[in-house]
Parts: structure tokens; sequence; C-alpha cells
């Protein structure tokens, strides 16, 4: 009788244990990295320029500025009749201190993000295969984390609804 | 013996071990990468007497080529000459204002403005230097000399406190000799009050020589 009680109270503690692995998965959205391989560049690389051309008597403003023009076309077709969100996510990584806005043709929301965040860019349904837009981006980085050609990679994500 | 065929439990432990690879395995890594490049990251600016600017820097000025070279001079009284009283210097430069706010930072004909930055990417570097290039003597029509080692300064500016970038010396002659120094991804200015020893006596004369000031950075 009493293995009998134990194993009913591992069974419980089995379930007890799933239920509270299971219900925080639920609640979340599943987020998933969208094929951007068809995303074209207009410019083959990103000139940073200082957006101002002397620097402060205290030894500040040092930001460089340049932009950039993609056509971005993001293969949707996995969601293709549901309904999602697209962030851009811009990951933190070397140099260090990045921050981004764009502009876009109306597909996508313009905004901005500094690194190691992301934006929400589209939400609604998903009724085409790919989702295009032109974006505009202004890249943004202090001159002192710049000493050379330095790649910065950003993708895109659907949390599913 | 024969091996015994697999269970259905079998079976579903390796469905299991086969879904936790299929999981564990990378997809394609999509995502955009651009490359961010520096243009012109290297830019040095140094001012000794006017410059140019399109505006000031606060207003998104930005330097430009002035190639004018301006005096510095006195005129000493046949009754002082040689008395050893040091007497001030003048100059027909008109800055009086800094580029960087338009604050007006020498007063003339008295000083001398000197100043520039020295722009680079990167981490801080080693500071830029300002020389300057002098000859041995000032010289007038028959020959005659002075050395530029009777020329000195000293260096201030309106509201400054603290040290200057370029600091107060004498001429060394026939040198190359360090007046000052620019931290990276600053501007650095100062006044210069030049005079002359007025120690010695020299042949009458007209004596005139040229120094030229050279921003050289790392």
């Amino acid at each position: 009788m009493i293995a009998a009680c134990r194993a009913k109270s591992l069974s419980a503690f089995f379930l007890t244990c799933a239920l509270s692995i299971i219900w925080p998965a639920a609640a979340q959205a599943k987020t998933t990295t969208i094929d951007d391989s068809g995303t074209q560049a207009l410019e083959p690389s990103v000139s940073m320029r200082w957006k101002t051309p002397t620097p402060s008597r205290s030894g500040g403003g040092n930001l460089m500025v340049g932009t950039t023009t993609l056509r971005v076309r993001l293969n949707v077709t996995p969601w293709l009749r549901r309904s999602g969100r697209i962030y851009l996510d811009l990951p933190a990584q070397q140099p260090g201190p990045i921050s981004t806005s764009w502009i876009t043709q109306g597909r996508f929301m313009p905004g901005q993000v500094h690194s190691g965040n992301r934006v929400l860019i589209y939400a609604g349904p998903i009724s085409t295969p790919f989702l295009e837009d032109v974006m505009k981006f202004q890249f943004n980085v202090d001159g002192s984390l710049l000493p050379r050609p330095t790649p910065v990679t950003f993708h895109f994500e659907m949390d599913e609804d | 013996m024969h091996a015994n065929p697999p269970t259905s439990g079998n079976r579903l432990r390796r469905l299991l071990i086969g879904a936790a690879l299929f999981g564990a395995a990378h997809g394609p890594a999509w995502g955009y990468t651009a490359t961010l490049s520096p243009v012109a990251p290297l830019t040095v600016y140094l001012q000794v007497g006017v410059g140019s600017f399109t505006g000031d820097y606060i207003d998104g000025g930005q330097p430009q080529n002035n190639t004018t070279i301006n005096i510095v001079s006195a005129t000493i009284a046949a009754a002082v000459v040689g008395n050893g009283t040091a007497q001030a210097m003048t100059t027909n430069s008109t800055a009086t204002q800094s580029y960087w706010d338009g604050y007006t930072y020498c007063s003339v004909p008295g000083q001398v403005y000197i100043g520039g930055f020295y722009r680079t990417t990167g981490a801080t570097t080693s500071a830029a230097t300002v020389t300057a290039t002098v000859p041995a003597a000032l010289t007038n029509s028959t020959g005659s000399t002075i050395p530029f080692s009777k020329i000195a300064w000293t260096s201030s500016g309106n509201g400054d406190t603290g040290g200057e970038p370029f600091p107060a010396g004498t001429f060394v002659n026939g040198a190359v000799q360090n007046v000052g120094s620019m931290s990276s991804n600053t501007w650095n200015e100062s006044c210069l009050t030049f005079s002359y020893s007025n120690n010695t006596v020299p042949a009458a004369g007209t004596f005139t020589g040229v120094v030229r000031y050279t921003l050289s950075a790392p």
C-alpha cells in the first residue's frame, strides 16, 4: 500500500513537472528567423562619414553615419494564410553599440533600433509567399569603434500568432 | 540466438532521439550583413593666423584652405633699441573668433590665433604634433641678422583656464621645434602673444624671416 502511494506521488510529481514546462511554452509565440536570402543591397557597402566634420573641444561629437538601401524580400511561405508579426532584430555585436533607423515604401513600418534589440516592422495576415519593400537604412556608430570596415548583421524574425 | 526485433519502446526511443537531433540541427543562417566602411576617416586642420571655414563648427561648418601668410612685427624706436625691455609684437591677422563656435577667443593685433584638430576613427591614438620650422635668423637687406631666439611668445585665450595646447615658448634658431600637440578628435586652440627680447643692438634695417607651422598626425 505504501509502495502504491509512493508510485502515485511520483506520477503526480512528474505530471506537475510536465505542466510547469509545457505551460510557459504555450504562452509564448514561436519565433523563427525568416529566409531573407532574396534581399539585395543597392550599394555594396555603407560609407560611414563623420556626422560633424570637426570634433568638439571636449572630444565629443564622434558620431559617424551612413546610409544604404536594401530591396528586402522575405520568404514567408511557411506562414501563408496565417497571421504573424515580423521584427527587425539587430543583435548586440562588434564593434559595439550601433543604432539604425529606416524608412520604407509602406509595406513595412519605419523605425529605429539599437543593437541588442528588435523592433516590429509588420503585423497582420500573411497572404502572399513573399513580403517585399525597399528599406533605406541609416546606421549610426561612434567613430572610435570603427577603425576599419566592419560587418554588421541583422535579421528578420517572425512571431506566429 | 537471434536478436530480438525492436519493441515499440525501442522504436519510440529512436524516434525521440531522431527528433532531438533534428531539433538541434542548424538551419540556414538567414540574415543580412552590411559592411560599415569609414570614408576619409583621417582629417587634419591647422590654422595659424587667419583661416577659412564655411561656417562655425556648431552650425555644420567645414574647414577650407587658406594660403594667407600673416605677419608678426615690431618697430623698435631708436631710443630704446637694445635696452633689454621686451617689445610687444603685433600681427596683421584678423582672426579673433574660434571657428568652433564663433566665440571671440583672441584679441588683435596683439595675438595670433592658432588652432585645429586631428580627426581619426578607432580608439584614441597618440597626439598629433605641431612643429615650427625656424630659420637660423631674421635677415635684412644687407645681410645682417637677428637670431630667431630673440622672439618668444606667451599663450592664452579669452576665458581660458588650465593649460594651453600651444604653450608659451621661444623660437630655437635653425630648428624644427615642437610648439604644441592635439589629442585625437578634440578641438585645440590658443592665442599667441609674441615679443622681441630687444637685448642686443643689431644693425639698422628691416629684418624678416618666415616660420612654417606643420601639423603631423600619427
